[in-house]
C-alpha cells in the first residue's frame, strides 16, 4: 500500500529533522536506528489518537472530528492539555483577525502544500 | 544552519491523511483546525521522546542517542501522554 509507505516516510523525515535539531542543541547525535524507532512509535501513536478522536466525535454524534475532540485526546497530560488549549485559542484568534480584516478568506483547510520531502 | 528561522513541523496534509487512514468509518472526517492541533501534538510527542532519550543517553555517559535509551524512556512517555503502556520494541 504505497500511500501508507509515503505517509510513513513523511513522518520519518520530520522526526529525523526534529531529532537532528535536538541532537545539535545537546551535542549528542541520534542514531539512524533510534530515529526510525521514534518514527515508528509516532506512526503507531497516530493510530491510537485517531481511534480516540473518532470515538469522541461519534459520542458527540458528529462525523467530523473537531478541536474539542483533540483536547479530550490530550486530557491525560496537564502540560499537553494546556499547550493544546493555548494553540487552539491561537487558531481561533487568527481566524477572528482574518475575519476582521474583511478579506473574507478563511485559513484554507485543504491547502495544496508543496510536498517535496 | 539557521536556528529558529524555519520551524520544523508535520505537514497538515500528511497528518490529515495519516489520521484518516486509521479511522474505522469512511464517513469520519477531520476538521482543518483539529488537524493543525494534532500536528502540534505529534510534534510534542516526538520532541518529548527525543529529549528524554537524549537525557537517558547523557545519564549513561553515551556519546550517541540510541535505541536502548529510547526503549528505557518509552513506557513512561506513553503513559504520561496517553495513560497506556502498550508499546515495546
Amino acid at each position: 500500500r504505497p500511500l501508507i509507505d509515503r505517509l510513513k516516510a513523511a513522518v520519518h523525515y520530520t522526526v529525523g529533522r526534529l531529532c537532528q535539531k535536538i541532537g545539535e542543541d545537546h551535542r549528542r547525535e541520534f542514531s539512524r536506528q533510534v530515529i526510525a524507532a521514534i518514527a515508528e512509535t509516532t506512526f503507531r501513536q497516530c493510530d491510537v489518537f485517531a481511534k480516540d478522536l473518532e470515538a469522541f466525535a461519534r459520542h458527540a454524534k458528529r462525523s467530523t472530528v473537531n478541536t474539542e475532540d483533540v483536547k479530550l485526546a490530550a486530557r491525560r497530560s496537564t502540560a499537553l492539555s494546556i499547550y493544546i488549549q493555548n494553540k487552539s485559542e491561537e487558531l481561533t484568534q487568527e481566524q477572528r483577525d482574518l475575519k476582521k480584516k474583511g478579506t473574507g478568506k478563511r485559513k484554507s483547510r485543504d491547502t495544496e502544500e508543496d510536498s517535496r520531502e | 544552519m539557521a536556528e529558529k528561522d524555519v520551524e520544523i513541523c508535520f505537514k497538515k496534509e500528511t497528518i490529515s491523511r495519516l489520521l484518516s487512514s486509521f479511522f474505522n468509518e469512511d464517513r469520519t472526517k477531520l476538521s482543518g483546525d483539529a488537524t493543525l492541533l494534532m500536528a502540534e501534538m505529534l510534534k510534542i510527542f516526538v520532541q518529548e521522546a527525543a529529549v528524554r532519550s537524549q537525557k537517558q543517553a547523557e545519564s549513561e555517559d553515551c556519546d550517541q542517542v540510541d535505541i536502548e535509551h529510547f526503549e528505557k524512556i518509552l513506557p513512561q512517555l506513553v503513559s504520561s501522554l496517553t495513560g497506556s503502556t502498550k508499546y515495546s520494541f
